[in-house]
C-alpha cells in the first residue's frame, strides 16, 4: 500500500470511529432514529445548500491546479510581507512549547481532529427537525473554501517552514513522513494565506456556541478542538500568524454571511414550530 | 516609502505656513529635495521544500544584512519561478542558488557567466551583467593562451572576478544522495552520484547472477505495458526509481530552457553531445573523433546514430544546432535570440557547414585545445524537429514582444533525441518514465561476428570509455515527485526507490542511518552555491559594496549550521575544479582570503561592518538605517 493509501484509511477509520462516538453520545439513540426516518425529507429540504458546497467542493478540486500556476505568475508575492510582519513568532512558539507530547497531540489534531471536526457538524445538524442550521453550516463551509480559494490565488505565499527552516521544524512532517502525502495531495506548500484549517475550524467552533442549546455536550468538545487545530497550524510551522489571523476573519465571516443567506424558514405550510427548534432570532447572533 | 510622503505632506503644510512669511524660495529649496530612504534590498531563494539549503543561506543573510540596517525583503519562489527572474527577466536584487554544472568543470564556465558580451542576453550567460574590461580580457586570454600562460590567465582571472564579485561563492555542497543497493550498485562517490556518467555507470546487481533474472527479463518488455501496470512493473522489473523534489523534469524536457533546467542531468540523457567529458578526461561520444585542421578549423567526423524517430543523425543536424544556439530564430526575428544555456561554449563556434553525411566543418575562434574540445559539449539537436520551432513565441496564435522564439519556450513534448534514453510517459507533477534506447551505440554489439560482412565498419563504441559499453544498466527509468526530502529519502528506506535524486538537508541524514536497506552516498559536487548580484541596480552595481555584502556571510557558520559539515566553504568558483587556486583565492584557515566575514566570536560585528560602509561612503541615520539615494 502506498503511504497515501494508508494514511488516508487510518483518517477514515479514526473519523468513522470518532463519529460513532460522537452521534451515540452527543446526539443520542432517539434523534438519530428519527433522523434517519426523515433523512430523505431534510436533504431535500436542505437540497440548496447541498448543492452549493459539492458545486464548490467541485470546483475547488477541479480548479485548484492551474489556479495555482495563475497564482504563481500573478499572485502578489507575500511572503517577504508576511515574513516582515510577524518576523520570527512561530519559530517562538515552536522554541517556547515544544515537547514530544504536545508535537504528537497536535500532529493528531491537524489530521485526525481537524477531519473529525469538519465532519461530526453536517451529520449534527441534520439530525436536527429543522434544516436551517444544517444549511447554514454548510453554506458556511462553502464560504470558506470559496474564499479561500480566491486568496490562495491572490496571495502567493510559503509557510514559516519554508523560510525559516533554520528555526522552524515541520514537527509534523519529521514525526510522521507519511501524512506529507496526504496533505501534498490535498494542498500545495504555497497556499498558505490564509489557513483554512483555522477558518473551518473557527467556524465549527462558532456554530458549536450558537447551537449550545441543541447540543450542550458538542460546544466543550468543538470549542478545545477547534483552539486546537488553530494552534497547531503554527506550533507544526505549516502557517504564520498572519494566516490564523486571517482565518478566524475568514470563518466569522463566513458564519455572519451564512446567518444572513439561509434565513430560518416560516414554513406556512409546516406551521408546527416544535420547543426543542432554536433557530437564533435574529442574526446579530453571528458574532459579526 | 510612506514616512517620506507624510513628511513631504508636513513640508508642504509648512511651506503654506512659511509662504505668507514670505520666504517661499528658501522653502521650496527643502521640499523640493527628496529626502534619503532606507535601502531595501529583496533576496530571492527556493522555499525549503525545493531546496533545504538555499534558503538557510538566505535567512543567514538576511540577519546580517538587517543587522547593519538595511530593509531586507526575504522572498520565497518556486524554482522555476526564481530562474525566471534572475536569468529571464533580470528583475532581482540578490539571489541564492546553485551554478548549473555539477562535474568538475573548465575554468572557461565563467566565460559565459561574467562575459559583459553577454549583457543583453538572457539566461545563463552572465545573469548578473557584470561589465568589467579586466574580466573581460581574461576571459579571452585563457580562452587563446595553453599551458602555463593559460594557468596565468586563470589564476588572474579568479582573483579578478574574486576581487570584483559578482557572485560570492558561499560553499561547494555533498550532492547527499540515499541510494538502495539491492537492485542497482556503482555509485560513485567521489563526485555527484547523479550525474549523467553517474548514472551511465550504475550496474545492475542482478546481472551479476543473484536471482531477480526472471523478473529482469519480465520488464525487458516494459516499454508495450500500459500506463496502470507501468508503476507495478517498475518496482519488480530492470527500472531504476528515482525520486526527487523537483518536478520540472515532468512537464518539460527542453534542454535549452534555462529555468526549467537544474543540472540537465535528464535531459543530457536524452540528448548526444558530441564529446563527454568525465573529470579531465575528453572522449568522443556523438562523434567518433574531431581534428583540428588549422587554428580555425574543426573537423568532427559523426558516430552512425538514430534520433528517436528513427531518422538519421547527420552532419546537417550538428551544423543546425550551432547556427541555432547563436541565434534560435534563425533569422526569423528581428534580433538573434540566443540559447539561454550553453551560451559560453557554444560562442566559440562562429561557422558550422556540413562536409558530407557525417563529417562537419566548425570555424572555430583562435582557441585552446580545451576550449575548442568543451565547445563540442552541447545537446546536438534534430533539425527536423528544431527548425520548426524558429519563429517568434506566440500565445493563442498572438505575437507578443517577447523577444523569444518557440523553441525557448516549448515544453519540447515527446523529446526526440539521439540519447542512451528515450522518453516514455510523463504526468507532470508526478512522475516522468524513460527508457533505454535499444539502437543507441552504447548497446550496439561489436561487430566482430559479421565484420567481414559489412567490410569496414568499426567498432560502433569506438572512442568510449568500456564501463559505457551496454549501458545504461536499467531498461526503465521512472522518477517520482515527492513533496519534501524527508518524503524521499523514507521512500528509498522503505524500499519503494532506489535513490534520490533532489538535495537532502542535513536532518535526512540520520533517516538515512537508521534505515537498515537505504545507504548515504555522497560526492562533492562542482555546484556551488552563491549569492549573485544584479550589478546592474545601484547600490549592487558598486563592487566595493558588494564587497562588504560577501563580508556579511558566515561561510563556516554556513557549512557547519545549514550543512551539517556536508559543504566545503570556498572563494574560487573553480575551487572544485582541477584547475590551480591560486593561495591568494584559496580558503585556508576557516577563513575567506579576499572578503573575510566581520567576525566577532562567531557572530557579525556589526560596529565593523558597517564602519566599512561608512569607509567607502554609505551613511546611516540616527536610528541606524543605512540610507540610498537614487533607487
Amino acid at each position: 500500500m502506498t503511504p497515501f493509501l494508508s494514511v488516508l484509511t487510518s483518517v477514515v477509520a479514526w473519523v468513522v470511529a470518532m463519529l460513532v462516538v460522537a452521534s451515540v453520545a452527543v446526539i443520542g439513540p432517539a434523534r438519530l432514529r428519527e433522523t434517519w426516518s426523515g433523512l430523505r425529507d431534510r436533504l431535500w429540504d436542505a437540497r440548496r445548500a447541498v448543492a452549493v458546497v459539492c458545486a464548490v467542493l467541485i470546483a475547488s478540486a477541479v480548479g485548484r491546479p492551474p489556479l495555482l500556476d495563475v497564482s504563481r505568475l500573478f499572485g502578489l508575492q507575500a511572503t517577504a510581507f508576511i515574513y516582515g510582519l510577524e518576523g520570527g513568532f512561530v519559530a517562538w512558539v515552536q522554541a517556547t512549547f515544544a515537547t514530544p507530547a504536545l508535537t504528537a497531540y497536535f500532529s493528531w489534531v491537524y489530521v485526525y481532529g481537524y477531519a473529525f471536526l469538519l465532519a461530526f457538524p453536517p451529520v449534527a445538524y441534520l439530525a436536527l427537525p429543522r434544516t436551517t442550521t444544517f444549511s447554514r453550516v454548510l453554506v458556511a463551509y462553502a464560504l470558506n473554501y470559496g474564499i479561500g480559494l480566491v486568496l490562495y490565488t491572490a496571495v502567493f505565499a510559503h509557510g514559516p517552514r519554508n523560510v525559516m527552516p533554520d528555526m522552524v521544524t515541520p514537527l509534523l512532517f519529521t514525526t510522521q513522513p507519511d501524512v506529507m502525502a496526504l496533505t501534498s495531495e490535498v494542498n500545495v506548500n504555497s497556499n498558505v494565506f490564509p489557513s483554512l484549517h483555522t477558518s473551518l475550524s473557527v467556524t465549527v467552533g462558532t456554530f458549536a456556541v450558537l447551537t449550545h442549546e441543541e447540543y450542550p455536550r458538542w460546544t466543550p468538545v468543538a470549542v478545545p478542538l477547534s483552539l486546537s487545530v488553530v494552534v497547531a497550524t503554527m506550533y507544526l510551522g505549516i502557517h504564520w500568524l498572519t494566516d490564523v489571523v486571517a482565518g478566524f476573519a475568514l470563518a466569522f465571516g463566513s458564519v455572519a454571511l451564512a446567518y444572513r443567506l439561509v434565513e430560518p424558514r416560516s414554513d406556512p405550510g409546516v406551521p408546527r414550530d416544535g420547543p426543542e427548534d432554536d433557530q437564533p432570532p435574529s442574526e446579530p447572533n453571528a458574532s459579526d | 516609502m510612506t514616512r517620506s510622503i507624510s513628511r513631504r505632506a508636513a513640508l508642504a503644510g509648512l511651506g503654506l505656513a512659511a509662504a505668507s512669511a514670505g520666504c517661499l524660495g528658501r522653502t521650496e529649496n527643502i521640499a523640493g529635495r527628496d529626502p534619503p530612504e532606507q535601502l531595501t534590498l529583496e533576496i530571492n531563494a527556493t522555499p525549503a521544500d525545493a531546496d533545504p539549503n538555499g534558503i538557510r543561506i538566505a535567512r543567514q543573510l538576511e540577519e546580517h544584512l538587517t543587522a547593519v540596517g538595511i530593509d531586507v525583503r526575504l522572498n520565497t519562489v518556486g524554482q522555476t519561478d526564481l530562474w525566471r527572474k534572475v536569468l529571464i527577466n533580470q528583475n532581482f536584487d540578490l539571489y541564492v542558488g546553485q551554478f548549473v554544472e555539477t562535474e568538475p568543470f573548465d575554468p572557461d564556465a565563467l566565460y559565459g557567466l561574467t562575459h559583459s558580451r553577454f549583457v543583453a542576453e538572457s539566461g545563463w550567460q552572465n545573469p548578473f551583467g557584470l561589465t568589467e574590461m579586466a574580466v573581460d580580457d581574461l576571459l579571452e586570454r585563457q580562452r587563446r593562451a595553453a599551458g602555463r600562460d593559460r594557468d596565468d590567465a586563470v589564476d588572474a582571472l579568479q582573483e579578478t572576478v574574486c576581487e570584483l564579485q559578482p557572485f560570492s561563492v558561499v560553499a561547494f555542497p555533498d550532492a547527499l544522495t540515499a541510494v538502495q543497493e539491492s537492485r542497482f550498485d556503482g555509485w560513485t562517490e567521489d563526485r555527484q552520484p547523479l550525474s549523467v556518467t553517474g548514472l551511465l555507470e550504475l550496474d545492475d546487481v542482478a546481472a551479476d547472477g543473484s536471482g531477480g533474472g526472471g523478473s529482469a527479463t519480465n520488464a525487458s518488455a516494459g516499454g508495450v505495458e500500459t500506463t496502470t501496470d507501468a508503476a507495478a512493473a517498475d518496482a519488480t522489473g530492470d527500472a531504476l526509481r528515482l525520486v526527487t523534489t523537483d518536478d520540472r523534469i515532468t512537464e518539460n524536457w527542453n534542454p535549452i530552457a534555462a529555468e526549467y533546467r537544474n543540472h540537465g542531468t535528464f535531459t543530457g540523457l536524452l540528448y548526444d553531445p558530441l564529446v563527454r567529458a568525465d573529470g579531465d578526461e575528453f572522449f568522443p561520444w556523438l562523434a567518433t573523433g574531431w581534428e583540428r585542421v588549422d587554428e580555425t578549423t574543426l573537423d568532427v567526423t559523426l558516430r552512425e546514430a538514430r534520433w528517436h524517430d528513427g531518422e538519421p543523425v547527420t552532419a546537417s543536424d550538428v551544423a543546425f544546432t550551432y547556427a541555432f544556439l547563436r541565434d534560435t530564430s534563425l533569422g526569423n526575428v528581428e534580433t538573434p535570440v540566443p540559447t539561454p544555456r550553453f551560451r559560453g561554449r557554444s560562442s566559440v563556434v562562429e561557422g558550422a557547414r556540413a562536409r558530407d553525411e557525417s563529417t562537419v566543418r566548425l570555424t572555430v575562434a583562435d582557441v585552446n585545445e580545451t576550449v575548442a574540445a568543451r565547445a563540442l559539449r552541447v545537446p546536438i539537436l534534430p533539425e527536423h524537429v528544431w527548425s520548426e520551432r524558429t519563429g517568434a513565441a506566440t500565445i493563442a496564435g498572438f505575437e507578443f514582444d517577447f523577444e523569444t522564439t518557440e523553441a525557448i519556450v516549448s515544453n519540447n513534448p515527446d523529446p526526440v533525441g539521439s540519447g542512451p534514453l528515450r522518453f516514455v510517459e510523463a504526468t507532470a507533477g508526478e512522475s516522468v518514465a524513460f527508457e533505454r534506447n535499444p539502437d543507441h551505440f552504447l548497446v550496439r554489439s561489436t561487430p566482430e561476428d559479421d565484420a567481414d560482412a559489412s567490410g569496414e565498419t568499426a567498432d560502433p563504441r569506438a572512442g568510449v570509455p568500456s564501463r559505457y559499453h551496454g549501458k545504461p544498466a536499467f531498461d526503465r527509468l521512472r522518477i517520482e515527485v515527492l513533496p519534501s526530502d524527508i518524503s524521499a529519502v523514507e521512500s528509498v528506506a522503505e524500499g519503494l526507490a532506489d535513490a534520490t535524486v533532489s538535495n537532502l538537508g542535513p536532518e535526512s541524514v540520520p533517516r538515512i542511518g537508521r534505515s537498515a536497506d537505504a545507504r548515504l552516498v555522497s560526492g562533492r559536487s562542482a555546484a556551488f552555491y552563491h549569492v549573485g548580484y544584479n550589478v546592474r541596480r545601484s547600490p549592487l552595481s558598486n563592487p566595493r559594496f558588494r564587497a562588504v555584502i560577501a563580508r556579511l556571510i558566515d561561510k563556516t557558520a554556513i557549512v557547519d549550521g545549514a550543512f551539517d559539515g556536508y559543504a566545503r566553504a570556498a572563494t574560487s568558483p573553480l575551487a572544485a575544479s582541477s584547475a590551480d587556486v591560486p593561495e591568494s583565492v584559496a580558503w585556508a584557515d576557516g577563513s575567506d582570503p579576499v572578503h573575510p566575514f566581520f567576525d566577532d566570536g562567531g557572530s557579525l560585528d556589526v560596529a565593523a561592518a558597517r564602519e566599512a560602509l561608512r569607509e567607502i561612503g554609505y551613511r546611516f541615520d540616527g536610528e541606524g538605517r543605512l540610507l540610498s539615494r537614487g533607487r
